[in-house]
């Protein structure tokens, strides 16, 4: 069965975020919720939602016009509406009876066949399906969200006894291809998998931290980089996620775990929380938690809270002897013995105890589990990645000195090596029968990673490497910090021009990083400036120019496949792709108006020749100011794209490109779209355009004036945008001649001599690299 | 024989018609600064130098100092000397107005210590000091410490020390033993012994004030828990101007140092036995207080090498033309029985304008660093102040170093200059190149300075700190390249640059991957950076030769003679910065290959 309307009862945060998502998909979405007592209008919740969901921080909608896919109702009037529903997805409060109210209602109108799920974190399958209908029964199972549902990628699916495979299937597969979720099938246990032990992590931390060793920031700080845990640690998170929840969420399993549990020895209420919670400091939604912004004298300082006194004040940021010696090295941090280590050991040994021994309990294997932490508590490593990188002979020797239980699996492990290891080329984990089995990937899913590591790249550099990953189709990998492009991976752009020309059908520009590319290397370009080295400068740019033309003439298709930032070069390498296969969660930018300068390596270039030749080619008998003077706003305000969706508005994608929601199957994707076009593939012909020179850029620069007048924009900006219009403009042109591509990239090259030789572009370099932000002067 | 006078018409050159000096005026709290009030200060300075210091450099080096039961005494001289120069008020000229001093510029200090070491840098060991300890003071002591502390320092009745080096450490000073115990009433009982402490012990003061690195009980490990004492030899009774001294502070002297050179100098072991002292600055960071003295006496030391190769310049120089030996290639005299003085040469004069080209470059840098030093505290605008101090920061290691290698070798050119007579005691020529030797080590290494060159000052803001430096120097070049009475000298500069520019993007490359890449160059980079850096200063000096040729008067021999020095400093000083630039690139891979067993 195929999912073409979906249904969302429950308008609350997860209800919303949900729905919008769903809508982010482009699948039509009902969200209902009951009538308010005297509201206005009947559908008054639903409504408010999707309001509250336009204005919410990181957005929930990919692109606002999702919004529109929304149909908002009320229970009681509107409930007819789920009859066209494919799925409908309960996501009310967390009350057993209230939720088998609903179910009845739904069971009432619901077309047969249709499936409904509940977004429960806490009640067991069980009991939420008991006493329904058997076609209800057959057609129910959890769907197990995470906030917010647009990022945070893991979705735990727990089926009950009667449940349906075609339900669970038909689920699984929308929420994977539609949604691009990371589906974790899940056993009926208490908090399924990433909150049993996520719950445990964060208990364990209340109580190991109000033993008064360590202070709020020295335990957020303990529980981090070394670990591969989110900066903002565990007091941190709970801000994020609402103090208040931790009484509840502990609670109700503390209530449903088994009597031997681990959970239950460690569980307590603190009696420090509770006033917290009574005095409405429960974190980031109420006037404060563990940390609070003080907002003296217009000047806004962080401060935190003493444990023991529950007084605030200011917030360091330590960075204690072991967590500075540890480095990424999570051994080394246990190691050190100072009373943060202490610290951070006392947790992690304990939760990463505890999660070895929840299997086969919550979950089958070990990958599961990895699986749920990594995507639902962004882990970067799951709890078994993460013993087999402390090394699990070693975790396990420190656990026997110290008496403790070892788990079975655990010593099974200590023994072998691991719970993972590579065999053949071929990732494989231990299995509760005590062997290493090989993890397998769904169809569709296809990871650099894995062919990685079953060989050796084609070639290679120290900035970026050349992979074959099958049916002919080369990729090239970024592996710089932030996968900036530097010389080296200039150099490799062009050698795999040359080699895939030779030896394959297309190539696919693709990386496993966080961001696809933040751009040039900054420092670098800043060092050269700094030195004066303007010839070196100048050759970099024009290297960039030559490499990207290089890949765009290239006698085969080229495909992008970003995921995360593809800012200022990296925006460009997309832009001389023959197509874009983008991550749904792609944020796509011209930013170095940001850092002083102007697009320089045919940024400024394809846009033009997109928005005048082409299929909207020819409009510039007269019509060439409105596309300048979009790109001129867009360069010039260093617009981001806020998802893949969004960047066609920019320009940064066009027609015929296209957006996979599931990151792991973005490659695939992109190797099949590269096939696609490298059937009978044309090499694209060089273009000309004429631009209409001084007198536009004049016009340009006057509205640009306005906007210094109101101090919207700063001096500088005003150097830096008059460079952007002289390159967009054409510089000395006017529209009786034909400009080539060339003639363009060497106006960006002039452009930026310019800038670069000025002290508030190398300022705004050197604040950006100092600090991420932009600097406004 | 040693032979100085004090180069004022170089000096005027610098800092009038190069530096514009009397720019200085302009600024708030140094109104007095006018061109003339620097001429006096310079000649009398030069006077009292040549008349009081000079005839005590061989006595100080033949007597050098004593060590009896404790008690240290500076060579005969020394102490009259002492008297006349703080009664001058040479000791206070750039000190703090409010605390005693004159409020001078930076600039003028420098002035001043380039002529006493040049005459006596045994000696001006001691000023240097205190008024390292007394800058110090100024910008961390509390106002209790500064008007208790600085009138003293100022008038020269107290002195100072910088007690830093223990026998295990020097360089790593995370490694330091010196204990420090509260012991009440804002007090510390200091306890430990420290080595290698210049002016730690003598007869010329009444109190010596000792600045002391030591460790708190609390203290984190390494240099994140170094603290700064202040500990009088003597316990100070009373404050301001009433302070006097009293009882003897648990401060000892074990012993003195017999050494290479600087003999008029006292090298002290100082023992601290439950020493009452006072704490500067914040517990456990002391160390980037005392980097205020030390980054001080770094560009005092650079001083020191110019000073030396001074006059190893003039003395050589004078020898040179009064030395008969040999007849000259070309024009010499015809009789067989006379020879013609030395000076007739190639090689002799290779050697003595060696050294000049490289005087004269040096003082120019060392002014001009010192002039930044004076913008850098005193100019009101707060981002001209911000450049300065980071021109003064970058070039800090570079004069310290560059200008004491090149002191040395000054030194040895002018014993090669006096051939066997200049290894003979007696013609006190070999005496500068025992002197000069330990500028190259004090202070921090050279070794050590290259690596604050390549490791920390190339780095800062990502370069930034060379901006000030490679700037106006790629405009300079950029805009002479074509002039027709410079391009001459423009040119070899211009590829010296260029080739700089590319050493210092693959060090910064390079040591980013690899900190042991940029290690193994660093003292081939500060090489090839100074020589650069004199150049450029060469072709600043050049053009206002050039201006002024024109309408010279009686001087057109002085500027001339400038012009002739840039073309030999061009032609055959600066080529050394090529042949650093190949081992540069080579990297660390010539000397990395060896294992510690094959040594």
């Amino acid at each position: 069965m195929a999912i073409n309307k979906v249904a969302v009862i429950g308008a609350g945060l997860m209800g919303g975020g949900i729905a919008a998502h769903v809508a982010n998909a482009g699948t039509d979405v009902i969200l209902l919720d009951i009538v308010p007592e005297g509201a206005k209008k009947r559908s008054q919740l639903a409504l408010d939602s999707v309001e509250r969901l336009l204005k919410t921080e990181p957005a929930p909608f990919m692109d606002k016009k999702n919004a529109k896919r929304i149909a908002c109702g009320n229970i009681e009037d509107d409930l007819k509406l789920l009859a066209d529903a494919d799925w409908i997805i309960e996501a009310v409060i967390e009350k057993l009876e209230i939720k088998h109210e609903i179910y009845r209602l739904i069971n009432k109108v619901r077309k047969p066949g249709s499936i409904v799920s509940s977004n429960t974190s806490t009640i067991p399958c069980s009991d939420l399906m008991r006493g329904m209908d058997e076609s209800f029964q057959r057609d129910f199972l959890i769907t197990h969200f995470f906030n917010p549902p647009r990022y945070m990628r893991l979705l735990e699916i727990v089926k009950g006894e009667k449940t349906s495979d075609d339900a669970v299937y038909t689920v699984s597969e929308f929420s994977d291809m539609n949604l691009g979720k990371g589906v974790v099938a899940c056993k009926d246990t208490p908090g399924f998998i990433a909150n049993r032990i996520g719950t445990f992590w964060i208990q364990a931390a209340v109580v190991e931290a109000f033993k008064g060793t360590v202070t709020i920031e020295e335990a957020d700080a303990a529980i981090g980089r070394a670990l591969g845990i989110p900066k903002t640690g565990i007091f941190g998170l709970m801000d994020l996620v609402g103090i208040d929840l931790m009484p509840l969420v502990g609670k109700s399993l503390y209530d449903a775990v088994p009597m031997d549990d681990a959970y239950r020895a460690i569980y307590s209420e603190p009696e420090q929380i509770k006033s917290m919670i009574a005095e409405g400091l429960i974190g980031r939604k109420g006037k404060g938690g563990f940390y609070r912004l003080n907002n003296e004298d217009g000047k806004k300082t962080k401060q935190v809270i003493d444990l023991a006194t529950g007084a605030y004040s200011t917030a360091q940021r330590p960075t204690p002897a072991s967590v500075r010696a540890a480095g990424k090295s999570p051994r080394a941090l246990f190691e050190h013995g100072d009373a943060v280590s202490d610290f951070a050991w006392q947790v992690m040994s304990q939760t990463l105890v505890y999660a070895t021994e929840l299997i086969p309990e919550i979950a089958q294997d070990v990958v599961a589990v990895d699986k749920a932490m990594t995507l639902g508590y962004a882990w970067k490593h799951g709890p078994f990645e993460l013993i087999d990188r402390i090394g699990a002979s070693w975790f396990t020797e420190r656990l026997k000195t110290e008496g403790r239980n070892i788990p079975a699996l655990l010593a099974s492990a200590a023994e072998k090596g691991g719970f993972y290891r590579v065999e053949g080329g071929r990732l494989q984990y231990l299995s509760t029968d005590d062997e290493y089995v090989t993890v397998k990937r769904a169809p569709g899913i296809l990871l650099l990673s894995d062919i990685k590591r079953a060989g050796e790249p084609i070639t290679r550099n120290g900035s970026a490497s050349l992979w074959d990953i099958g049916s002919g189709v080369a990729c090239l990998e970024f592996h710089t910090k932030m996968n900036a492009i530097d010389p080296d991976v200039l150099n490799m752009l062009s050698k795999s021009v040359e080699i895939v020309s030779r030896d394959y059908k297309a190539l696919v520009l693709h990386n496993e990083g966080t961001n696809y590319s933040v751009g040039v290397n900054l420092g670098l370009a800043l060092f050269a400036a700094n030195v004066a080295a303007w010839q070196v400068m100048e050759d970099m740019i024009k290297r960039g120019q030559d490499v990207f033309k290089e890949l765009k003439f290239a006698p085969f298709p080229v495909v992008g496949a970003p995921s995360g930032m593809a800012l200022g070069g990296g925006c460009e390498s997309l832009l001389h792709c023959d197509a874009v296969q983008a991550h749904a969660e792609s944020y796509i930018g011209l930013v170095e108006v940001g850092v002083g300068l102007i697009p320089g390596w045919g940024g400024c270039k394809e846009l033009l020749v997109r928005g005048l030749t082409g299929k909207r080619g020819g409009i510039f008998g007269g019509g060439a100011m409105p596309v300048i003077s979009k790109l001129f706003q867009t360069i010039g305000l260093a617009k981001v794209s806020r998802s893949a969706a969004q960047a066609f508005g920019y320009g940064y994608l066009r027609e015929g490109d296209r957006i996979t929601f599931n990151r792991d199957r973005l490659l695939a994707d992109a190797r099949d779209y590269a096939l696609e076009l490298a059937e009978n593939y044309q090499t694209p012909e060089p273009q000309e355009i004429k631009l209409p020179g001084n007198s536009a850029r004049v016009a340009l620069m006057m509205a640009v004036r306005g906007l210094a007048k109101t101090r919207k924009a700063t001096p500088h900006d005003l150097t830096v945008v008059e460079q952007l219009g002289i390159v967009l403009t054409g510089g000395k042109t006017d529209t009786t001649e034909a400009l080539c591509e060339d003639d363009i990239s060497a106006l960006e090259r002039k452009a930026l001599a310019t800038l670069a030789k000025n002290p508030l572009t190398l300022a705004r370099m050197e604040h950006m690299l100092e600090t991420g932000k932009p600097l406004r002067n | 024989m040693q032979i100085y006078k004090a180069p004022l018409r170089d000096m005027r050159f610098v800092l009038h018609e190069l530096l514009d000096a009397k720019q200085l005026s302009k600024l708030p709290g140094y109104e007095e600064a006018t061109a003339d009030t620097i001429d006096t200060i310079i000649e009398e300075g030069a006077k009292f130098c040549q008349d009081k210091l000079l005839p005590l450099n061989r006595v100080g080096d033949e007597e050098g100092c004593t060590y009896e039961n404790g008690v240290v005494r500076t060579p005969p001289g020394f102490k009259q000397a002492y008297n006349d120069f703080v009664g001058a008020g040479w000791q206070s000229i750039s000190s703090d107005p409010n605390y005693g001093g004159q409020g001078l510029p930076a600039l003028m200090n420098f002035v001043i210590e380039e002529m006493v070491c040049s005459t006596n840098i045994a000696f001006g060991v001691y000023p240097l000091l205190s008024r390292g300890a007394a800058s110090l003071i100024e910008r961390h002591g509390s106002d209790d410490i500064k008007e208790t502390y600085l009138p003293h320092l100022a008038d020269g009745s107290w002195s100072g020390t910088m007690c830093l080096t223990e026998s295990q450490c020097g360089t790593d000073l995370g490694l330091i033993r010196t204990k420090a115990v509260p012991a009440g009433n804002g007090k510390y009982s200091i306890s430990g012994s420290k080595i290698f402490i210049s002016a730690g012990e003598h007869d010329l003061s009444e109190n010596i004030i000792h600045l002391v690195l030591a460790k708190l009980p609390d203290a984190p490990e390494g240099v994140r828990g170094i603290s700064l004492f202040l500990v009088p030899k003597l316990s100070v009774n009373g404050r301001g101007t009433a302070a006097e001294v009293g009882s003897r502070n648990g401060v000892a002297c074990g012993s003195i140092e017999k050494k290479m050179g600087i003999h008029g100098s006292a090298t002290c072991v100082i023992n601290f036995d439950e020493a009452e002292g006072y704490l500067i600055g914040d517990p456990h960071k002391g160390l980037r207080c005392m980097f205020t003295m030390m980054n001080g006496a770094r560009l005092g030391v650079g001083m020191q090498g110019l000073a030396l190769g001074e006059t190893a310049y003039q003395s050589a120089t004078a020898y040179a033309k009064e030395r008969r030996s040999g007849k000259s290639l070309t024009k010499g005299t015809k009789s067989a029985d006379v020879a013609d003085p030395i000076i007739v040469h190639p090689d002799v004069r290779n050697m003595l304008l060696t050294a000049r080209a490289y005087n004269e470059g040096a003082r120019a840098l060392a002014y001009w660093t010192a002039l930044q030093l004076d913008l850098s505290t005193h100019h009101p605008d707060a981002e001209t102040r911000r450049d300065a101090d980071e021109i003064v920061q970058l070039m800090t290691p570079v004069i310290k170093a560059f200008l004491t290698d090149r002191g040395f070798e000054a030194a040895n050119l002018a014993v090669q200059v006096h051939g066997g007579h200049g290894y003979i005691s007696e013609h006190g020529i070999e005496q500068l190149v025992r002197d000069a030797r330990i500028a190259q080590l004090y202070e921090g290494t050279n070794g050590i300075q290259a690596l604050d060159l390549v490791g920390r000052k190339l780095s800062l803001h990502t370069g930034r700190l060379l901006r000030h430096f490679f700037h106006p120097a790629t405009e300079f070049v950029e805009t002479n390249q074509e002039t027709e009475e410079l391009k001459d000298l423009v040119l070899p500069l211009a590829k010296a640059l260029e080739k700089l520019q590319q050493a210092t993007l693959v060090i910064a490359q390079k040591g980013l991957g690899d900190p042991e890449e940029a290690a193994a160059v660093a003292t081939d980079y500060l090489k090839m950076f100074g020589l650069v850096a004199v150049g450029y200063m060469w072709l600043l000096m050049a053009e206002k030769a050039v201006a002024k040729a024109a309408d010279a008067n009686g001087d057109a021999r002085f500027y001339a003679n400038k012009l002739k020095t840039a073309q030999f400093y061009m032609h055959k000083l600066l080529p050394d910065a090529s042949a650093a630039f190949l081992r540069i690139m080579t990297g660390k891979y010539a000397a990395a290959q060896f294992n510690e067993e094959d040594f």
